[in-house]
């Protein structure tokens, strides 16, 4: 205690140093670039300049309303979605993995050995809409007979789900992992269910885990143009994708970073209020 | 006691299932990787064949671009954890002003769009005058890793409980031996979990390494790039070996130690 | 001469007029305008430095040049190196136009090479790039091949006197369809749009030169030249025809795994993608239009800071018909190379006779280029956006 207490105020500025400094070089730096380039008007024939256009604010809630709402709201139930699947799993590889454990963590970002187009293209092929799965949809009547599952916005919130759930589990394992096993056995011992004890016990203790994963999934999520690219219709277009456009075809610089900003305002926002709601004092210690 | 093990064993089923529908896509692209198309799209099954195993490296561009893309995700996963995981401990073991605006620093570049990061990292290049290429992609991979890593680990820190370090200081031991054989070890999954996320973001990034790469080429500029005329079924052998390749690792790993329990 | 004339010299001298050894060309290497060593005081009015550089930096989208089978190596890039003395670098890190401006649009911006002497892009972003004055003039001395450019691609809108570029390959947008599926022969690109049976089974490219200028055609309207009234009606049309869900999407290049799968039964499609789907699918059709379809151009530039004598050099090279028909023969795309075709069909007749790859005079009249400046058109092109989605 006394070593902690001593050098407070040095210790965390030492602690933080190297990360935070090389985040405000490359990180803060080129976001000061961007929200100047987001004042700007113009285009790659035209060039661009700065005017204080706050226009392009203005005219990027305004446009693009249903966009980011689209995108928060896809985001969100790909976050739920991702949770209600990863718990159970991370709950099994934590307290029942044994030595197994790291290989059915290798399992979980397996994924990622085979880059992201592929990935989603592969589940181009698996909703296709002679495929199996769709087949055996129609059959339980889940889908109608004309329906498909590509190109529509279940297949677009799917492949967001599937791509980030490792971002989900494995918080959500490290969390879990840490709870000692006896303070279940002690509920148990006093008489609680298992499920009390799953409810009493283990799901607070796991809340930062719940916490971090949630972020980790949503954040990303929200700004995210693959899947609505190649899963989705025009109707399911998300801000990434005007983001993408406008920067890339339209080349209106400025559009796309105050887009950027709008959608980074949105998150933080919506992150600041999920926080306050679970007690960030616990979360974040 | 048959509750238990009925709940335990639907838990168990149910895991299997998940980590099936994770490896789903993972089993299309290993199938394909025995098709034997006449062309260069690989979407209908043609038929089976090994070649694409005997020689995997066969397509020019592929084996550089996979060895690039592996040494800069161990690299910047590894240092994006050590710098992550102390700016975890100072945020959640530490009062200081610099509190919020810290946290906030985290979020940002994880809410950030990589399309216009990428550009704006590009710019910053540009103007310090240093010339795309490994090291560039390597900077950026280690700016966005770092958000991930901290915020995974201090999921873990945060259930960590403080008594034992205590308890290791009355026992004499210094900040540094108790960090060291007490801390670490215990908070060592939310570290490897933080790892392997930042390994896995930065071994499947496109976007961003795309404005900074320069000439270099890294597996996921290369898929995406030959995705335009077909990617060549050597890509899901490639995919597959190094999932392989670490699962084996993994394995080997775990029966040896089963062995040395003995 | 102002030095020795070494053996490079006359390697030199034989690319560049694709002439034997002969006594002649000796002479005149010997003679006249012999190569210029750096920083001698004879220095001529031709500031063009006409030295070859150690290595040719070559950016090119992926499986766009030939790849030997078996050796897994470049033959023609090879044999350049083998007649040139240079090394080509080749970095296949085109994989879209908008994309590669997109990263390549600041250093170019401020006057700064991009580390290239060669890129190639379509037509309309080869446009943007001229019009921006981020390439350089060709050393068109250095390329008498260029006589061997077809006539069709001799003059485009956006370079007329094809001072800052060349043809690599061209393509050519219509409809791929799968005649099992559509019941019979599509012809039109009506039927996409209105044909009910074909209803969420349709694509449309994300590329707004093919699917407006296909849509434009239809109207009778002609891309060369865009009308913006033509140009909203089309629009409209379009619009309502995602709306009604006709339109299941829109697509880069990955129609063609939906085509195959049978996800989608017609779309517009790229010749290229077409002669290789049809290796494995030999049931799916490509046709122009019957209102006509587009054809475009991937060209060859040298940005700036890229050494103009030996892209230049290179750029002679490709268009020599033997080394062309090489090419076509892996790439499977439309040479620009008059020649060409004759030269292929030594190699494989049934390829030179593969309308995809070789069309002949009758197809080519019914594809037209689209209006370069249009396609950069900031308006149009949100117009356009705003259908597909984004």
């Amino acid at each position: 205690m006394g070593f902690l207490h001593r050098h407070r105020g040095f210790v965390p500025y030492l602690l933080l140093g190297p990360g935070l400094g090389f985040l405000a070089l490359f990180f803060v730096v080129p976001t000061y670039y961007l929200a100047n380039t987001s004042l700007q008007e113009g285009s790659a024939e035209v060039g661009y300049v700065f005017t204080w256009a706050w226009d392009n604010y203005g005219d990027a809630i305004a446009t693009y309303d249903e966009h980011l709402i689209r995108s928060l709201l896809y985001a969100g139930v790909a976050t739920v979605v991702a949770l209600a699947v990863s718990y159970p799993l991370a709950y099994w590889i934590a307290f029942h993995g044994g030595r197994w454990k790291s290989v059915l963590l290798l399992i979980v970002i397996a994924p990622f050995f085979v880059t992201y187009l592929i990935r989603t293209l592969a589940w181009q092929s698996i909703l296709a809409d002679d495929s199996v799965v769709v087949e055996v949809l129609r059959a339980i009547g889940v889908l109608g007979d004309g329906e498909r599952l590509l190109a529509t916005s279940t297949a677009v919130v799917a492949g967001i789900t599937y791509n980030f759930l490792p971002f989900m589990a494995l918080p959500l394992y490290a969390s879990l992992e840490q709870i000692d096993g006896r303070l279940i056995e002690a509920a148990e011992d006093l008489y609680a269910s298992r499920f009390q004890a799953f409810l009493r016990v283990t799901l607070p203790l796991s809340l930062p885990g719940v916490f971090a994963g949630t972020l980790l999934t949503f954040i990303p999520a929200a700004g995210d143009f693959v899947n609505a690219e190649l899963l989705g219709t025009p109707r399911e277009a998300m801000i990434g994708n005007v983001i993408q456009s406008k920067f890339l075809v339209i080349t209106d610089y400025g559009q796309a970073a105050a887009l950027s900003f709008v959608l980074m305002a949105a998150i933080l926002v919506l992150v600041a209020l999920y926080s306050r709601t679970l007690g960030t004092e616990r979360l974040t210690g | 006691m048959i509750r238990k093990n009925t709940g335990r064993r639907v838990l168990t089923a149910y895991s299997l299932v998940a980590l099936a529908y994770l490896m789903l896509p993972i089993a299309v692209v290993v199938l394909f990787s025995f098709n034997d198309p006449a062309g260069r799209f690989n979407y209908t099954w043609q038929g089976f064949t090994l070649d694409h195993w005997t020689n995997p490296f066969g397509v020019p561009g592929l084996r550089d671009a996979i060895v690039v893309s592996l040494e800069i995700a161990a690299l910047a996963s590894l240092v994006a954890t050590v710098l992550g995981t102390l700016i975890a401990m100072a945020l959640v073991r530490y009062r200081f002003r610099a509190r919020g605006a810290t946290n906030l620093l985290i979020f940002l570049p994880m809410t950030t769009p990589e399309v216009v990061l990428g550009a704006s990292l590009l710019t910053l290049f540009l103007n310090l005058g240093v010339s795309t290429g490994f090291w560039t992609i390597f900077i950026a991979h280690v700016m966005f890793d770092i958000s991930f890593v901290v915020v995974t680990v201090k999921a873990r820190i945060v259930g960590f409980d403080r008594h034992l370090e205590e308890a290791a200081m009355d026992l004499g031991a210094t900040p540094f031996t108790t960090f060291r054989k007490v801390t670490l070890p215990l908070i060592a999954p939310g570290i490897v979990a933080g790892t392997l996320i930042a390994f896995a973001l930065s071994v499947d990034d496109f976007v961003i390494t795309n404005f900074n790469a320069g000439a270099t080429v890294t597996f996921p500029l290369y898929v995406w790039g030959a995705a335009r005329v077909g990617v060549p079924p050597e890509v899901n052998v490639i995919g597959t070996t190094i999932f392989a390749v670490a699962l084996a690792a993994m394995l080997l790993n775990v029966l040896r130690q089963k062995g040395a329990a003995r | 001469m102002t030095r020795p004339l070494t053996r490079r010299d006359l390697l030199e001298r034989a690319a560049l007029g694709g002439a034997a050894l002969t006594l002649p060309g000796f002479l005149a290497a010997c003679g006249g305008d012999g190569i210029e060593a750096e920083g001698t005081t004879e220095a001529t009015t031709t500031a063009v430095a006409r030295e070859l550089a150690e290595t040719l930096r070559f950016s090119n989208w992926p499986l766009y040049i030939d790849i030997d089978e078996e050796t897994k190596k470049r033959p023609t890039l090879d044999q350049f190196t083998e007649q040139t003395g240079v090394e080509v670098q080749y970095i296949e890190d085109v994989n879209d136009n908008d994309e590669w401006f997109g990263k390549n649009r600041a250093a170019l911006s401020q006057g700064q090479g991009i580390d290239r002497d060669l890129t190639v892009l379509t037509d309309w972003m080869a446009g943007r790039m001229v019009r921006l004055g981020y390439t350089q003039k060709l050393d068109r001395s250095a390329i008498p091949n260029a006589s061997n450019l077809v006539e069709a691609l001799a003059s485009p809108g956006f370079d007329p006197n094809r001072d800052y570029s060349m043809p690599w390959q061209s393509g050519m947008t219509g409809i791929g369809y799968d005649p099992r599926r559509t019941g019979g022969p599509v012809t039109s690109l009506s039927q996409l749009l209105d044909d009910p049976k074909l209803k969420g089974k349709v694509t449309f490219l994300t590329e707004m030169p093919d699917t407006m200028g296909l849509m434009l055609q239809l109207d009778g309207s002609d891309p060369v030249k865009v009308d913006t009234a033509a140009f909203d009606k089309a629009i409209d049309r379009l619009q309502a025809a995602v709306d009604s869900g006709q339109i299941r999407q829109f697509t880069g290049n990955d129609y063609s795994g939906l085509l195959a799968r049978g996800d989608v039964w017609a779309c517009v499609a790229w010749s290229g993608d077409m002669v290789q789907l049809q290796l494995d699918n030999p049931q799916l059709e490509f046709v122009i239009p019957d209102e006509g379809g587009m054809i475009w151009t991937d060209n060859m530039l040298i940005p700036t800071g890229g050494d103009v004598f030996t892209a230049s050099t290179f750029m002679n090279f490709v268009y020599d018909p033997k080394i062309a028909a090489q090419i076509a023969a892996y790439v499977n795309y439309i040479s620009p190379v008059e020649g060409a075709k004759e030269e292929a069909e030594k190699l494989d007749p049934e390829l030179a006779a593969n309308q995809l790859i070789f069309p002949d005079e009758d197809t080519l009249t019914k594809v037209k280029i689209f209006d370069a400046e249009a396609a950069d058109d900031t308006e149009l092109k949100e117009k356009f956006q705003a259908v597909v989605g984004a």
